[in-house]
């Protein structure tokens, strides 16, 4: 019974596992359902990657994000919706609290349609700000489509945005870009505050701008929202729990629409064709966990000493003993754990700490195979003893947060740990001196022992 | 074994004062009458017991009964090398090379120690050690009762009371009596016993310090009145070598013997005695002028190369000066200044004068009579009590707490006194003018009688005078309602002042019955049934021992105060506000804050009014960011109503004392019952810390340490959005943009 349990257990835990790595459940919010067609295409990849979508509005009486206190769903994908809100289903207040139980968001705006003020709210928490009157659009005028923008220059031309910055892996670039561009209609730009849990993935060019159609259609005002490279029209964050949220600034990227088109740069000699499909799945992989998700499989710590026990992670080490540290890591890469490699240029690193690091050590791949990576390194404990940790604070744009602190006791020499002391050449003229006292006192008192007093002998001994 | 050693002991008086009773029965009834005196101490002891229960008091008793414990466990030499890592968090403390092991071995050889079981033989050691001093049988005897019942120790020693002194005095009472066998005799044996019971003392408890220093005076005060002696060089010199190398074994004293200067008159006494002997032994064999060149030259220069070398290496910095705690004997100021951790413990405040009356009551007069007879027969170990009773009184007047090393020898010369008081007046027969026999049967205080005949005229004719049966009768009358007095006073003070446990408090209900404030313990119990194994727990020092004893958790700081700068830290992250606190805490891993709040039931001994202590401690370290100054109100006054300092109103220790405090009143009433203030209708905002327990009566308050926010906000945002507020444009209209770097 127990090993049929298990077994359908582990079949479970397989069949969740080909999909996203934290959960197949995901909500769809739309203005209304019929809108679904529009985007056929990318909701057809999500249902056909394994995801099981549940389509609602927001007005839905029956959505509810939480049930009995757990989640309802693992992600959740806004659409862009007419209301200026959410209703009480979806108040900022349960968006956060959907965030902080580990649920993933992925919130496609648009500047046709206002953002709603509880996702404002949300995002303003977040320090990801929207421009004023909810309303704005991105426009450049040397990077847009020419075919269907040739008036409002306001279909953007990208390419792929590539590696943030050296050392960090480029989650959203196709494995061969042959000069696509990326298509990006309608875009409300994102303004981002300098906290590190936020991460740009694709900015505007630095020729972009965001203006307000309502009111500055004839001329801008004083106060522009953003311009350049500071409006980012891809904007991803990741909780310190992991849990990931990507603000999308043009849901019409993901229309069928767009996933097909042929576009033309302003100057362009040819018309290519988007890669916004390519694109989409990834971000959406990213955000719903499907890839940049790290796992630690097993830490180990042993010491490194010959004639010692050397165990598999003790709670005590002495000061200045000989450690071996080793972590095995895995990487989830859409449908499978595979090995994790460190990006080169980047490095895995170990801190061994009390209150502030007292040794910060690059680990070094020992052992890979298939499925996981082991990094160790060797190092002689400081001499300090206290209570240390083994931690490893890897922290890097795209992947999850790892943050594994392993605590052990340095304790000092014991009473019989130390040289003895003849084994210490300094010592040698003190022991030296114990020998001499200990025979000249023997001498002196076999002398005295033995030595028979002459003469007056007699009366000294009665007295 | 007690029975041979009290007749030994006894046996000369007993040759002078046994006439026709039996010497069998003189023993038998001293025996009796010591074990009744045991019977007394130990039962006094057990005050605390009935009143309460049977439960560890005070603070440091926690950690014995840990290290016991842990001793028990693991067998002798894991405690040797016991690295605790439940205390100082994260630093660990080395608490087998930092304790006195003396009472955790004696617990575990005799499988349990029992504090009021050592005050007996500390009753039977006063009682060998007045026996030396002076010649009347019943002064060891009365010194045995004074110093089984008298509060002066009975206040570190009753049930419960599971501290290194409840075994040091004993200790200290019986080295001193070996010692001056050991003088009195001349004699290696004794020497070496008592070297053996001073390194006994000096494995339990920090005090031995006393006897180093003590022992050493008394050799120097003997040379200095020329009363050098082989029987002092063969004592002293056994005493030192011994036992030197005898404490040299604790780890927590290592090589301090030889390299602090509160070890350093032992040290030069020993080997100012080799000067001695020496020159004694030149003199033998010098003629007189050829000495005195002698003397002048060579003991000059010796005694100059000795202080230069010493100057020399304590500025080098072989041997450490005095430290501060040994300073702050010289001058009471000091540590309020320096260093405020010692200040800061309330047994080392100056005594108060009515103490010395309310510990030792009618011994305290006694005592200076005793003294005094010790000059009558000037003896070298009548010069000891001398030398004590002069340093021990100096010392219990500057810290209450060595009221306790005062005690033993209040005992002894209040005994002396008191006993020649009752043998002069008790005796009925009269003594004959000129009669041989009677003169030695009554006392040295007869002799003195006679000597000073011709001074006062009542005295010329003792008949009328002192030997009428009128005086007699009312002296003893007198004495004897006075020591009933002693015992009624010792009694009462016992039973009501020194038996709280201080874990448990007791109050009286409106009807009189007694009610048990026990929060403490309601607290801990908590800790431990609601925290990770692993929890650490921040609190003011003084709570360490007991949180790692009762609730089982590692604790940043306990009442070993070894290292200042981290109980400075904990001070800061108490005084300092949430912003800065937080961090602090983080980086120590601090799960859990503990502050103790006494307001609602009017309980004095809380953090607020520790407070100052913490700032004073911090300041120390940090007088950059804390200031004791800020806490004040611009008048000079310490407030913690609405008037109180913003500095006041901002910091950890007020906002959790405080937090939701007013909510129990009606609005406008929330008062404060310790300070008597009225406290304003707006409690404190905590935003770093979740409120996690709150005792019944509110004297325990313990608070949750947040994670850091998990979307990246500062924790007062966050709790502003919780609450419902909206956050506010975080983008200016004015001014420059705060751009986005990658």
């Amino acid at each position: 019974m127990t090993s049929l349990f298990t077994f359908l257990f582990l079949l479970f835990a397989a069949v969740a596992q080909a999909i996203s790595s934290s959960g197949s459940r995901l909500l769809v919010v739309l203005e209304d359902v019929a809108e679904k067609t529009q985007y056929s295409k990318f909701l057809g990849d999500l249902e056909g990657r394994g995801f099981q979508v549940s389509y609602e509005t927001p007005k839905s009486e029956s959505l509810s994000l939480f049930h009995l206190g757990e989640r309802s769903y693992d992600h959740i994908l806004f659409f862009p919706t007419k209301a200026k809100g959410l209703g009480p289903n979806l108040t900022a207040n349960l968006l956060i609290k959907f965030i902080n139980a580990d649920g993933n968001i992925l919130l496609a705006l648009s500047a046709q349609k206002q953002a709603p003020t509880a996702v404002i709210a949300a995002l303003s928490e977040l320090d990801i700000h929207l421009p004023s009157e909810r309303t704005g659009l991105v426009v450049d005028h040397f990077n847009y489509d020419v075919t269907s923008a040739a008036e409002k220059h306001d279909v953007l031309l990208l390419p792929t945005p590539g590696a943030l910055r050296p050392g960090v892996k480029d989650f959203f670039s196709p494995a061969t870009p042959n000069g696509e561009l990326l298509a990006v209609p309608q875009a409300i730009g994102q303004v981002l505050g300098n906290g590190e849990l936020l991460t740009p993935v694709l900015r505007a060019p630095s020729t972009a701008y965001s203006y307000n159609p309502k009111e500055e259609a004839e001329a801008l005002g004083d106060d522009l929202f953003a311009a350049g490279k500071q409006l980012s029209l891809v904007t991803t964050v990741q909780a310190r729990n992991s849990a990931r949220l990507t603000v999308l600034g043009s849901a019409d990227m993901l229309s069928d629409q767009w996933f097909d088109a042929k576009v033309q740069k302003v100057g362009g000699k040819a018309a290519v064709a988007t890669v916004n499909r390519e694109f989409a799945k990834r971000v959406t992989g990213w955000t719903f966990n499907e890839i940049g998700v790290l796992r630690v499989n097993w830490i180990e710590h042993h010491l490194n000493e010959e004639g010692q026990g050397n165990q598999s992670n003790p709670k005590i080490y002495r000061i200045k003993n000989d450690v071996t540290y080793s972590i095995s890591m895995s990487e989830y890469e859409w449908d499978h754990w595979a090995a994790f490699k460190v990006p080169a240029s980047d490095d895995l690193q170990l801190e061994f700490s009390m209150l502030s690091p007292f040794h910060r050590l690059s680990l070094k791949p020992t052992v890979s195979s298939e499925e996981s990576t082991t990094y160790s390194t060797n190092f002689k404990l400081p001499d300090q003893h206290g209570i240390f940790n083994f931690k490893i604070n890897h922290k890097r744009p795209f992947f999850n947060n790892i943050e594994e602190k392993n605590t052990v006791s340095v304790r000092h020499f014991a009473h019989d740990e130390w040289p003895r002391s003849y084994a210490i050449s300094g010592a040698w003229p003190w022991i030296a001196g114990i020998g001499a006292t200990v025979t000249g006192w023997s001498f002196f008192v076999a002398i005295w022992l033995f030595s028979k007093p002459t003469g007056k002998g007699e009366s000294k001994k009665t007295r | 074994m007690a029975v041979a050693t009290a007749t030994d002991s006894s046996s000369p008086m007993q040759t002078l004062a046994d006439f026709g009773k039996s010497k069998s029965l003189r023993t038998l009834l001293r025996v009796l009458i010591l074990c009744f005196i045991a019977g007394a101490a130990v039962s006094s002891r057990l005050f605390s017991v009935i009143r309460f229960e049977s439960i560890i008091h005070e603070f440091d008793p926690w950690f014995n009964f840990r290290a016991t414990k842990y001793l028990i466990a693991n067998g002798f030499y894991d405690f040797w090398d016991w690295f605790d890592d439940r205390t100082w968090h994260p630093l660990g403390r080395v608490t087998g090379g930092t304790l006195y092991p003396g009472l955790m071995v004696t617990s575990e050889t005799f499988a349990s120690c029992w504090p009021p079981a050592f005050s007996g033989l500390t009753a039977f050691a006063a009682y060998l050690l007045t026996n030396e001093m002076t010649t009347n049988t019943s002064a060891g005897l009365l010194a045995a009762a004074f110093m089984g019942i008298t509060p002066g120790y009975i206040s570190r020693s009753v049930a419960g009371s599971y501290d290194n002194e409840a075994i040091a005095i004993f200790l200290l009472v019986f080295t001193f009596y070996l010692w001056i066998r050991a003088l009195k005799l001349g004699s290696v044996l004794w020497g070496a016993l008592c070297a053996l019971f001073y390194g006994y003392m000096v494995a339990s408890w920090g005090g031995y310090a006393f006897i180093t220093c003590l022992v050493p005076l008394h050799a120097f005060v003997l040379i200095c009145m020329g009363r050098y002696s082989t029987r002092l060089y063969v004592s002293y010199t056994t005493w030192y070598a011994l036992g030197t190398l005898a404490s040299m074994q604790i780890p927590f004293v290592g090589f301090l013997p030889v390299r602090t200067s509160e070890h350093m008159p032992a040290l030069g006494i020993f080997g100012f005695l080799q000067l001695v002997a020496f020159i004694y032994y030149i003199r033998s064999s010098l003629s007189g002028a050829q000495f005195k060149a002698f003397l002048f030259v060579g003991l000059g220069a010796v005694f100059g190369l000795a202080l230069l070398a010493l100057v020399a290496m304590t500025s080098a910095g072989y041997i450490a000066p005095w430290s501060g705690r040994f300073y702050s004997l010289w001058d009471t100021g000091y540590a309020k200044i320096h260093i405020p951790i010692i200040a800061s413990v309330s047994e080392h405040q100056p005594t108060a004068w009515p103490a010395f009356f309310f510990d030792l009551n009618l011994l305290i007069w006694l005592f200076p009579a005793g003294v005094y007879l010790c000059f009558q027969d000037l003896k070298d170990e009548h010069v000891f009590v001398v030398v004590y009773a002069l340093f021990g009184s100096y010392f219990a007047g500057v810290m209450v707490r060595l009221m306790l090393t005062l005690t033993p020898i209040v005992c002894v010369a209040a005994a002396m006194a008191a006993s020649q008081l009752l043998s002069t007046f008790l005796s009925v027969k009269s003594p004959v003018a000129k009669d041989p026999e009677q003169e030695d049967a009554t006392d040295v205080s007869s002799k003195k009688i006679k000597q000073n005949a011709g001074s006062l005229r009542s005295t010329n004719s003792p008949y009328v005078g002192v030997y009428s049966f009128m005086s007699k009768g009312l002296v003893s009358g007198i004495m004897t309602i006075y020591l009933l007095l002693f015992v009624l006073h010792c009694t009462w003070v016992t039973s009501n002042a020194y038996s709280s446990p201080s874990v448990v408090l007791a109050s009286r209900m409106p009807d009189g019955s007694q009610h048990i404030i026990d929060d403490y313990r309601e607290a801990y119990q908590w800790l431990r049934q609601n925290t990770k194994e692993d929890a650490k727990i921040m609190s003011w020092w003084d709570y360490g021992y007991q949180i790692g004893g009762m609730a089982d958790r590692p604790t940043l700081v306990d009442n070993n105060t070894w290292n200042n700068t981290h109980i400075a830290t904990v001070g800061k992250a108490m005084s300092s506000s949430e912003e800065v606190s937080y961090p602090i805490m983080r980086q120590h891993e601090v799960d859990y804050v503990l502050v103790v709040f006494g307001g609602l039931l009017g309980y004095s001994g809380d953090d607020i009014n520790k407070f100052l202590w913490m700032v004073r401690i911090a300041e120390g370290i940090w007088p950059d960011e804390v200031s004791e100054r800020k806490f004040f109100t611009p008048r000079g006054e310490y407030r913690v109503d609405g008037e109180a300092t913003e500095t006041m109103k901002n910091s950890l220790m007020y906002k959790m004392s405080y937090y939701n405090y007013h909510t129990l009143f009606p609005p406008g009433q929330a008062q404060d019952r310790v300070r008597g203030v009225r406290l304003p209708d707006t409690g404190p905002v905590l935003n770093t810390l979740d409120e996690a327990f709150t005792s019944e009566n509110w004297i325990i308050r313990i608070y949750k340490v947040k994670d850091l926010d998990n979307v990246g906000r500062d924790h007062a945002a966050a709790a502003s959005f919780d609450r419902g507020h909206k956050k506010k444009k975080a983008i200016k209209k004015r001014g420059p943009r705060t751009l986005r770097v990658d």
